[in-house]
């Protein structure tokens, strides 16, 4: 009987919010922002386009072309081949002016020496374009020099290898730290802990202003109706993450990263750049996270979540504005903020004494010690206990804040002090 | 304790709110099939000891017990309770909202489902029930209010101050609505400050002021009791026997003439008296005490007990 009450709380506040127009857009337009964030640049940056008319390049050297072949059809601009012959530049202009491509570049013994072509073109190229081709030809010629020289210019460019090999036991069992994913994650695991952690105080507000209240509570305990409500909005949170999960999935899937990884390569060694650094692209890739790192993340934020719903549902409950309730909130955005002040120097010193304590305190777990997972070095234990801290928080925080619900939900008129409440925790 | 003719029994109950006294040492019962009328001014504790019945408070001291027990929940499942400040999900449509008003209380959604279009159509709410109740009127809120009241067939039916603010022809509905369950066998607890609707319904009430019970009466009885020997008279021919030492005054009340006897008992002596000096009577009733009044005598009487002599 008191389950299904309990579920019937559940099941309306989850229907309630997934067929709000808020959580379709927020679900759908997610992925399809992020989608937009990383695409769009690159396609802008001349992504892959197969509908342009290729490039012709007619290659005086005779040394440069196959290189440089590759490097702009990777950079999105198809190539082809144009014999030297003394009309050649007069048959080109021809088929530009026609249309069947797109311009030419003459490369003759200069470009070898001092990287210096000449581009024939119709439409100005944008700076970007400029720049990208001016690389891919100052690579190549490059590329063909040092080789004679007897050089490995692939392994050069890549950035050499720098291996590490640990001097002490700690942390061999984790990969390479990832700065990136532990510091998106962290940031994400604190938006959406924030996010629907309000929501259940707003919703439980709302019961109360509403006046609704009274008639739930008078068919079913004010503890039960705070859990349905918490584990509605928490189904409602892990819905929207695991469409989110899915969606990247399958954008990884389909490969997606990798073309915009190989647009944003070229952009990213830009104008005089001849690929020093790894840029964008191979962050992009080494940014997916793996399953084990999903899950925990997930299992992170439903832990953060149920600590942190607890404690939004009771000042919910004891406040009768959204004035009162936004006030007093803060002391518990405090505690969702000091992680992320922190996670930085967590991630940089996983397994400095302070990072150690930090990412151990129930409160500052859900985002910190996933940082830590996810920035390298976490000993297991440590990740068990921390779940183990973190359950034994979520109770002490059921028990005292179920009673400060209790009491708060019908209250009415001016928000409790401290002492006050104490009394509430002590009398319910 | 265990006693099936009682639905509501309070015994001895007071409830402190700091050191304000909402509740002092209240004792009533709510017989089975009654409809028992909770009168009395704001702020004089209804509210309180409402909450008391369904749970939701505790008393300090002295017993609550519903169809004679604790009222836990399983009891508490067996009340239609429409509270003084009663609230909807305003984002929800209507039939969820009811569905989901049985489903707490026990029962199926399917059911609930029926149930609540049945009553959606005899309210004339029936075009209504795929509307979120945002779009409804406060007065075709309160239809439905009422209709989450009754949703599961409640043998207790709990109205704090209901249908305020219903319009006339709706606000009959409703009453008609709630004798007719009470036809049914259902018992009704009604609280209101509204002595006419009161009177309307109830065949019992219960006086508090200031968190005690002034009187607790059967309302004929009541009114019997309470009866001060006013007559209301119209009539023609000689107005002599006016002066007559039974009676104490002559007030003038619209086109008639009100009588207040020395003796309540009097008036057939008043009566024999106008007809042997030739008044042709046209009307002689005695006046029945309006709850109103009753209330208003009891509540200060108390009240002047109060203070300290």
């Amino acid at each position: 009987m008191s389950f299904r009450n309990v579920w019937a709380v559940i099941r309306r506040e989850y229907l309630q919010r997934v067929r709000s127009r808020w959580f379709v857009f927020s679900t759908v337009g997610g992925p399809i922002f992020l989608f937009a964030v990383l695409a769009v640049p690159a396609w802008l940056r001349g992504g892959p386009d197969r509908d342009r008319p290729p490039i012709a390049i007619v290659d005086g050297t005779d040394a440069l072309y196959d290189r440089l072949a590759d490097d702009l059809v990777a950079a999105g601009f198809p190539v082809e081949r144009a014999r030297w012959t003394s009309t050649v530049v007069d048959t080109l202009r021809r088929r530009a002016a026609a249309g069947e491509i797109d311009g030419f570049i003459m490369l003759d013994q200069f470009t070898l020496e001092s990287g210096d072509a000449v581009l024939y073109v119709n439409r100005r190229p944008s700076v970007v374009q400029r720049g990208a081709i001016r690389s891919a030809i100052v690579r190549a010629a490059l590329e063909v020099q040092l080789e004679q020289q007897g050089v490995d210019v692939e392994a050069m460019l890549s950035g050499g290898g720098l291996a590490v090999e640990m001097l002490s036991a700690e942390g061999t069992q984790d990969g390479e730290p990832r700065f990136l994913v532990a510091y998106v994650g962290a940031f994400l695991l604190y938006m959406v802990i924030l996010l629907h952690a309000v929501a259940v105080m707003r919703a439980t507000l709302e019961e109360k202003t509403s006046r609704i209240v009274e008639v739930v509570i008078s068919s079913m305990e004010p503890w039960h109706l705070m859990l349905g409500k918490v584990l509605g909005v928490g189904g409602v949170a892990l819905t929207q993450l695991v469409v989110w999960a899915l969606t990247g999935a399958l954008i990884v899937k389909s490969g997606l990263p990798t073309l915009i990884a190989g647009g944003s390569a070229v952009g990213a060694t830009g104008p005089g750049g001849i690929g020093a650094e790894p840029g964008p692209a191979l962050d992009l890739m080494s940014a997916i996270p793996d399953t084990g790192l999903v899950a925990l993340f997930v299992g992170y934020f439903v832990f953060g979540f149920f600590i942190y719903s607890g404690l939004y549902a009771a000042v919910g409950a004891m406040c009768s504005t959204d004035e009162e309730a936004q006030q007093a909130q803060l002391p518990l955005v405090l505690f969702l903020v000091v992680p992320i002040v922190f996670v930085l120097q967590v991630i940089e010193n996983p397994s400095d004494p302070v990072s150690v304590g930090l990412s151990l305190f129930p409160l500052f777990s859900p985002i910190l010690m996933w940082a830590r997972i996810a920035g390298g070095s976490v000993p297991a234990w440590q990740i068990g206990l921390s779940f183990v801290l973190m359950a034994a928080a979520i109770l002490a925080i059921a028990w005292i804040a179920g009673r400060i619900y209790k009491v708060g939900i019908l209250m009415t008129g001016k928000r409790p002090t401290l002492s006050e409440l104490w009394r509430w925790v002590r009398e319910a | 304790m265990n006693d099936p003719d009682r639905a509501v029994w309070l015994e001895g109950v007071s409830k402190r709110f700091g050191s304000h006294n909402a509740v002092s040492d209240l004792d009533f019962e709510v017989p089975r099939g009654s409809i028992y009328g909770l009168l009395g001014p704001n702020g004089s504790g209804k509210t309180t000891t409402i909450r008391m019945i369904m749970g939701i408070l505790h008393p300090d001291e002295g017993r609550v017990s519903l169809f004679g027990g604790k009222p836990d929940l399983v009891r508490r499942a067996r009340v239609g309770y429409l509270p003084e400040e009663r609230g909807v999900y305003r984002k929800m449509k209507v039939i969820d909202l009811l569905v989901f008003l049985g489903e707490i209380r026990g029962v199926p959604r399917s059911v609930a489902r029926a149930r609540a279009l049945g009553w959606l159509d005899r309210l004339d709410l029936g075009a209504w029930s795929g509307r979120r109740v945002e779009d409804l009127s406060k007065g075709m809120q309160q239809k439905v209010q009422f209709v989450g009241t009754v949703i599961h067939e409640p043998d207790l039916l709990i109205l704090d101050e209901p249908f305020s603010g219903l319009d006339p022809i709706n606000q009959d509905v409703l009453e008609s609505i709630v004798l007719d369950l009470n036809a049914n066998g259902t018992t009704i607890l009604l609280s209101t400050h509204l002595m006419d609707q009161a009177e309307r319904l109830c065949r019992r009430v219960c006086l508090i002021s200031r968190s005690r019970k002034v009187l607790d009466e059967d309302l004929r009885t009541l009114r019997a009791r309470e009866r001060r020997g006013v007559v209301a008279v119209d009539f023609t021919g000689p107005d002599r026997w006016l002066s007559s030492p039974d009676i104490q005054a002559v007030e003038r009340v619209g086109g008639v003439l009100h009588l207040v006897l020395s003796d309540p008992g009097a008036h057939q002596a008043v009566l024999r008296r106008a007809i042997d000096e030739g008044a042709e009577i046209l009307r002689f009733d005695l006046v029945e005490p309006r709850l109103h009044e009753i209330f208003v005598r009891h509540v200060g009487r108390s009240n002047a007990g109060l203070l300290p002599s």
